[in-house]
């Protein structure tokens, strides 16, 4: 007995010791030289390409010798959760990716360290304004963009066939829905996809929230706009889709490739997994309905205008309670370079700093994309957002509306949720 | 059963330590064997438990996480709690899903043991064996099984009941109507409850003397009055260990249903007391909402066991 307790007084004093030493090589590099420091990356989901990543770990290492920098994949289910927990330990990445209307949860409530110090290193005005207002709180600068992107709307030639493609939102519409067989659906549209409902209620004049003069915020879903922009979603949920009513918008490359549908509205970024090979983990379907594929920006209710979609992406920031924040900080600035922010934008990533857009490869997914993109909107700018997000309501409401709820009662409700939310 | 045995063994051996005094080698023994399981059951149990005591009488949102002071609010969170209607709506859904999932459980349980009773040697391994699997699989690992048997596109219950029936189920959604996303809820936790009821119930009419049904059947009596009469009461303290932790695991499932959530479904009119908490806490940060609901639930919990300890020592005192 005795041995065994004193062995294991040792491990644990050998523990303390090395907890010691590591984070005296943390506040060791912050002084000067830096020496065997460790940054972890939590990227999210796989759109970071290959390159990109490579980029990062080895541009990383030369610049810091001795240093090393892990890349760690997190999924976007549970981020939230995930980044709460993980960021608030004791055991916290040093970067992280959030999505961009998820930022304001960490900014208000002090888990990102302030940026302010490197906001030229990082690229200044170049950078991309919507994604730095998510990434600001009161004034300070805590999370950077990292890129974005937009949903378009993908189909294939040969099953299109003849048919023109719609320039208003009207004919988009009214092709889908003439478009819809009991096999193929005219328009991919699952019940929870909130995303691409919100054009719908944005090109009718609704709005999802907006503050009073008293700040208190008043939710437009059940606006005039809001009411119009749902019934069309409706429209289009039951007439033009046979996606599951209640499904997400998780993997649309499956009934995309397994010819369940004409339209397909989708981040620009789908394009790779519908044309991945065949035999690949996650299979496209290079040689049948993604041999033709093609894509066009959701048109809005005037011929030649596109219309406003939700504004997708992502910022990184530095964790407040990083080992190492200034190194952290470094292996930022590297993310935020020309060379690797190049590399992003030549995957059809929107990139973080305006000045690199012509590095988008000219092909029409990404065309397209930087044209939905240049109109694009993003959800309310408060930390209690995120909360909106968190609870499903929209989902749910949606949900309702697909199985042909009655709209107007729906989307009172919605806004009842919505504003209890965001003035609670 | 230990458990009793245990609690009995106090008032007997009280008196002993008054007439003479044990050496104190002897005294502290006791003490000493009960030491590891104490201090795991503080640390397990008792922390989170005052950690969670005070969380609720706090407000700690996700700033309080990275070292901003906690305002004390009183009993606040709880007031919050009590005049929600949806708190009410959320204790509400989840007893009766319970008591459902209790009644489905038991029954079938009781059936499966039986079955056992009867079955022959190699039969009664095969069931054994395929019983122990079931119980051994991982909920998460389940559901996602059972997600895809339920899925409206691909799903294998929605093919069995096209060829089966003649009509068209393919594309129904048996997550969308909330009666129904329970219904699928309650096949998949009785599902994985039924192993270890069979295999206690079994073990119980074993213990059920031989002798004693074979009077009762000579004696005129049927095999269900047998069963209730005879076998029932045999074992029937099994029957409320049984009954209470079931009442107890199925009002806190929380995998199945969050999991099944994510697969379909609408939240707002699905979510039961511990998956209720997870988003108030976890999902929304607003942890000392959550720990108060919390302490209301492990109120409502112990309230349970109580009821099933009282039980059980008013037994062994007759």
């Amino acid at each position: 007995m005795k041995i065994l307790r004193f062995g294991a007084v040792g491990i644990a004093a050998a523990l303390t010791l090395t907890a010691c030493s590591g984070g005296d090589a943390g506040t060791g590099t912050a002084s000067g030289g830096s020496q065997g420091a460790e940054i972890r990356v939590w990227l999210v989901g796989t759109d970071t390409p290959d390159e990109a990543r490579e980029y990062l770990t080895t541009t990383f290492e030369k610049e810091n010798p001795g240093s090393t920098l892990t890349i760690e994949e997190q999924s976007w289910t549970g981020l939230v959760d995930k980044l709460t927990t993980a960021l608030s330990s004791s055991d916290s990445p040093d970067v992280v990716e959030v999505g961009n209307t998820q930022a304001a949860t960490f900014t208000s409530a002090g888990f990102f360290a302030p940026l302010d110090d490197i906001a030229e290193d990082l690229g200044g005005d170049d950078l991309l304004p919507g994604f730095v207002k998510a990434g600001t709180w009161e004034d300070t600068f805590y999370a950077a963009p990292y890129y974005a992107g937009s949903r378009i709307v993908f189909y294939s030639e040969q099953v299109l066939g003849g048919a023109p493609v719609p320039t208003t939102l009207d004919e988009y519409v009214a092709t889908a829905k003439s478009l819809k067989t009991a096999d193929r659906s005219g328009l991919w549209f699952p019940g929870q996809d909130w995303y691409n409902a919100l054009p719908f209620v944005w090109e009718n004049g609704g709005f999802i929230a907006e503050p009073d003069e008293d700040g208190t915020w008043e939710a437009g879903f059940s606006s005039p706009g809001g009411i119009k922009g749902l019934t069309q979603v409706q429209d289009l949920m039951v007439n033009a889709s046979n996606a599951p009513k209640d499904g997400d918008e998780a993997e649309l490359q499956v009934p995309f490739c397994a010819g369940q549908t004409t339209f397909l509205s989708a981040p620009n970024w789908i394009r790779w997994s519908i044309q991945a090979p065949a035999d690949a983990e996650a299979p496209g379907c290079p040689d049948t309905f993604g041999a033709d594929l093609k894509a066009f920006p959701l048109p809005g209710t005037q011929a030649g205008t596109t219309a406003k979609v939700f504004a997708g992406g992502s910022n990184v920031a530095v964790a407040t309670k990083s080992g190492d924040v200034d190194l952290a900080k470094k292996a930022l600035t590297i993310l935020l370079s020309q060379e690797y922010q190049t590399i992003l934008a030549e995957n059809s990533m929107i990139p973080a700093r305006k000045s690199l857009a012509a590095a988008l490869p000219d092909d029409e997914f990404t065309q397209a994309s930087a044209a939905a993109a240049a109109n694009a909107e993003l959800t309310p700018a408060t930390p209690k957002w995120g909360d909106v997000e968190a609870q499903k309501v929209i989902q749910d409401a949606l949900v309702q509306i697909a199985q042909g709820g009655d709209v107007e009662t729906i989307a009172q409700q919605l806004d009842a949720q919505i504003e209890s939310i965001l003035n609670g | 059963m230990s458990s009793t045995t245990l609690q009995t063994a106090p008032p007997d051996a009280a008196p002993a330590p008054r007439t003479r005094r044990a050496p104190t080698a002897t005294r502290l023994l006791p003490w000493l064997l009960l030491a590891p399981s104490l201090a795991a059951l503080v640390v397990i149990t008792g922390y989170p438990l005052v950690r969670m005591l005070w969380l609720s009488l706090h407000e700690y949102e996700r700033a309080q996480l990275l070292g901003v002071p906690a305002p004390f609010v009183g009993l606040d969170n709880y007031v919050a709690t009590l005049t929600d209607a949806r708190f009410w709506t959320v204790t509400a859904r989840s007893f009766v899903f319970m008591l459902v999932c209790v009644v489905l459980t038991i029954t079938v349980g009781t059936l499966v043991a039986l079955l056992l009773m009867k079955l022959g040697r190699v039969m009664r391994l095969v069931l054994s064996l395929g019983l122990l699997l079931a119980w051994a699989m991982p909920p998460l690992a389940a559901m996602l099984v059972w997600g895809w048997i339920f899925d409206s596109q691909y799903g294998v219950a929605n093919h069995l009941l096209t060829s089966l029936t003649g009509n068209d189920w393919m594309g129904h959604l048996w997550l969308i109507d909330p009666v129904s996303f329970f219904a699928v809820a309650a096949l998949v936790i009785v599902w994985g409850a039924i192993p270890f009821v069979a295999f206690t119930l079994y073990a119980g009419f074993t213990q059920v003397p031989g002798e004693v049904l074979e009077a009762a059947q000579l004696d005129g009596a049927s095999a269900g009055q047998r069963f209730f009469r005879v076998q029932v009461p045999y074992v029937r303290t099994i029957y409320v260990v049984l009954i209470v932790l079931s009442m107890i695991w199925d009002l806190k499932v929380f995998t199945q249903i969050f999991v099944l959530q994510g697969i379909g479904g609408i939240k707002s009119e699905t979510s039961t007391l511990g998956v209720y908490i997870y988003e108030m806490g976890m999902a929304q940060g607003h942890y000392g909402a959550a720990s108060a609901i919390a302490v209301i639930f492990t109120v409502i919990m112990l309230a349970i066991s109580a009821y099933y300890v009282r039980a059980t020592v008013k037994e062994e005192q007759l």
